[in-house]
């Protein structure tokens, strides 16, 4: 109960402070209108969960093998539903801001765009195949193999075109992380930054907890705790 | 059918298999039909879309391997569907253990993709009027992007072979796996088509080894979870 009370007021907080602060844009090498940038406190925590929830559901994946325990495959899609939902989020909220600032809602040349499209590709492929598996234990072993294929070609994807095409992107990285990785950011800017991540990741670790002791009321063969 | 026992080597066990293969696709010929005719259709359908248009090389390997990736997929789940729809693969795990089955369909589906890449190759030419600059460069992209498209989508029909629903579910599940691959392979084929040589390639070479072999690994891992289930 004081999880969810806590929450909503941080959340409200972040907010309140993302749009009555100055707003992160770097005018030196950034385009458009300054105050587009406040999405980047919104975006990139819901990016990172989506990530988050994407690993998450890969380790789960990998514990549900080796233990053969069906409490690891109820996490795995908890996590990987959750991760979708953020996913999509992260994608709508980053398509408006590439069509404020660069002018179209969608870029093929933007590498990021490409890595968050194929993260939804990955989650509707993962929930697609489970669909078509007809009893819960090959359902759950089954598609635990495909995240964990999904997990090395993503690694390849996200890790190492990025680099080989690097000069394709559009992101405006140079205003929070310069080209050597190191944090560029205002005091003010990073305060909410991470603020917001460390909100939406416990925002996400809530919407989990209560998914799961659903699951688990539903489900009686699964351990209580 | 080789005892407990037997002194018959791993290699020729995996060979036995994909012989079985050939054998059984030589009866029916129900993968390389439907891949060569899917070829075709395709090939035929984007060269008359095109029409009098003279594309550039670019956009052309880009086709080639839109036409190759989509061919792949209309046959390469059958090595698992067909053992599963003849009720045949409780025989053959009782035969032999799950990696020789594996290495066996995944020889067997490379030489599927051979087949598919001599005959499409010449027609691509000949109908699209395009031709690789460099011929080096060209096969070496094609050999190991068939290997890529193997190695990484034998397990992938070992898990459709399961499904109730098959329909587009094979091309569903190994699209986000081939990726990687063919962002790497498109780019080598337009190395080849603009008239570059290896020195142009050398990062999506590293990339297209690197792919392979760690795709085949995982495979190799994580096989006997799909087979024995």
């Amino acid at each position: 109960m004081w999880w969810k009370i806590l929450i909503f007021a941080a959340m409200s907080a972040v907010i309140i402070a993302a749009f009555m602060t100055p707003s992160p844009m770097n005018p030196a090498i950034s385009l458009g209108d300054a105050d587009v940038y406040r999405i980047f406190y919104f975006h990139v925590p819901q990016a990172w969960v989506a990530a988050l929830a994407f690993v998450l559901s890969m380790i789960f994946s990998i514990k549900f093998l080796k233990t053969r325990d069906m409490q690891y495959d109820t996490k795995a899609v908890l996590a990987a539903k959750l991760g979708l939902v953020f996913a999509v989020l992260a994608t709508v909220t980053g398509s408006i801001f590439a069509k404020m600032t660069w002018g179209e809602f969608w870029n093929w040349a933007e590498i990021r765009e490409v890595s968050i499209f194929i993260l939804l590709i990955i989650y509707g492929a993962y929930f697609a195949l489970r669909s078509a598996l007809p009893n819960a234990e090959t359902k759950a072993t089954l598609s635990a193999v495909l995240s964990i294929l999904f997990a090395v070609s993503a690694v390849f994807l996200i890790f190492i075109l990025p680099r080989l095409y690097a000069d394709f992107s559009q992101h405006p990285s140079d205003s929070v992380v310069d080209r050597e990785g190191q944090i560029t950011m205002g005091a003010t800017v990073a305060a909410i930054f991470f603020s917001s991540l460390a909100v939406f990741t416990a925002l996400f670790a809530w919407i989990y907890n209560v998914s799961l002791r659903i699951a688990k009321a539903y489900d009686k063969n699964l351990p209580e705790n | 059918m080789n005892l407990p026992g037997s002194s018959v080597s791993w290699a020729a066990k995996v060979l036995a298999v994909t012989r079985k293969d050939i054998t059984a696709e030589f009866r029916t010929r129900y993968a390389i039909n439907s891949i060569l005719m899917f070829a075709l259709v395709t090939l035929t359908v984007i060269s008359m879309a095109l029409g009098l248009m003279t594309p550039d090389s670019d956009l052309m390997a880009a086709l080639f391997w839109v036409i190759l990736f989509f061919a792949a997929m209309s046959g390469l789940a059958q090595v698992f569907i067909k053992e599963e729809e003849a009720g045949t693969a409780l025989i053959l795990k009782l035969s032999t253990e799950g990696l020789v089955i594996f290495f066996g369909k995944l020889i067997f589906n490379l030489l599927l993709l051979t087949v598919l890449s001599v005959l499409i190759v010449p027609l691509f030419i000949i109908l699209l009027k395009v031709t690789p600059q460099n011929w080096a460069v060209f096969l070496i992209g094609l050999v190991l992007g068939d290997i890529g498209l193997a190695g990484a989508t034998t397990i992938i029909a070992a898990i459709v072979a399961k499904a109730t629903v098959k329909g587009a579910l094979f091309t569903v599940l190994s699209f986000p796996i081939l990726l990687p691959l063919l962002m790497a392979v498109i780019d080598i084929t337009k190395v080849a088509f603009g008239g570059g040589n290896f020195g142009d390639i050398s990062t999506g070479l590293q990339l297209l080894v690197a792919y392979d072999v760690v795709m085949v690994t995982v495979s190799v891992m994580l096989f006997d979870f799909v087979w024995r289930q």
